[in-house]
């Protein structure tokens, strides 16, 4: 199914959760954070919260700044 | 210098937490993240900040790998943020980020991309919700005395006038505005923004400021570790000469030598 990750366009496997994501993209838990719809998701849900086609997900992290 | 200030117990307190380093400095503007490190390790800071941005997946290196994190409080900013609603939904996902090892956020809220000065409205929305939620929040503002202490009265346990706009260099263009919020408020006072060398970082700290949050001046400096060595002793000068206590000027020379005794 195709989702928007992060402003792109992202092809995952159908059901996939929020965990699931992460650990496709090796991405280090304790620095990601994410919003589904702009809703963000709170790390407890991660490994039940079932991503659907055409979500709009934002995965952040730190970056410079004052 | 150092040890004397220690011995005394002057700390800077925000909310529950206590510092020694009255210097916070940002990550921005700096060449990479190397001299961001080395700069952060001479400044002495405890508290340093960060944006939230989204991840960029092709990026060959990470901010986080050059960041020690028992070594220093990483302060999310909400940088970018026209409204509070942006602003507090920045703050809501970097709750969720566990390298924020504590509730300190720097809530700024933007009110013109040209001089970057705060929106004074937004802000106190901001605040009022991100206190409400448990946030200890460090607000960027302008030199206003009446808006620090709304600032202060909403419950926010610092407050962070600016100096002059960010990124600016100016240096301290009201000084008796900072003054008049310094005797304003009881929380402490940490100037935030305008500062563009040490000059100004001590002329800062002596009319008695709590802490100075700096990151352009450091950064954007042709040897940005040496200056933040230099920002780190220029903070320290200052505080001790404000504890100290200065002497009144005069207009005319007051001998330092005593005349008794002399023979010719």
């Amino acid at each position: 199914m195709k989702i928007e990750l992060n402003g792109n366009e992202y092809v995952a496997g159908n059901g996939i959760t929020v965990q699931n994501l992460i650990d496709e993209l090796r991405l280090n838990i304790k620095s990601t954070a994410v919003a589904v719809n702009k809703t963000i998701v709170p790390k407890s849900s991660y490994a039940v919260f079932a991503l659907n086609e055409n979500d709009k997900i934002d995965m952040v992290t730190i970056a410079p700044g004052g | 210098m150092e040890s004397n200030i220690k011995e005394n117990g002057d700390v800077l307190k925000i909310g529950k937490y206590i510092f020694k380093s009255r210097l916070l400095i940002g990550t921005g503007k700096y060449p990479d993240f190397q001299t961001m490190k080395d700069a952060a390790d001479v400044s002495g800071a405890e508290i340093i900040t960060v944006a939230v941005r989204r991840i960029d997946f092709n990026a060959k290196e990470n901010l986080l790998s050059y960041i020690d994190l028992d070594k220093y409080i990483l302060l999310p900013n909400t940088a970018g943020c026209y409204t509070a609603e942006d602003a507090v939904n920045t703050l809501r996902l970097a709750r969720e980020l566990e390298v924020f090892r504590t509730d300190l956020v720097k809530l700024e809220v933007i009110g013109d991309p040209k001089t970057l000065y705060p929106d004074n409205e937004e802000l106190l929305k901001a605040a009022k919700i991100l206190v409400k939620e448990g946030f200890t929040v460090m607000p960027y503002m302008m030199d206003d005395p009446v808006l620090a202490k709304k600032l202060e009265d909403i419950g926010c346990p610092v407050v962070m006038p600016l100096a002059s706009p960010i990124g600016s260099g100016l240096g301290i263009r009201n000084p008796y505005n900072i003054k008049i919020i310094k005797e304003t408020v009881s929380v402490p006072v940490i100037v935030d923004a305008g500062v563009g060398t040490a000059s100004d970082a001590c002329k800062t700290m002596e009319l008695g400021v709590d802490g100075i949050l700096i990151n352009t001046a450091i950064a954007g400096a042709v040897n940005p570790v040496n200056m933040a060595a230099a920002m780190k002793n220029a903070v320290e000068a200052g505080r001790l000469a404000y504890l100290s206590g200065r002497i009144p000027m005069k207009l005319y020379a007051q001998a330092s030598t005593q005349m008794e005794g002399i023979v010719f």
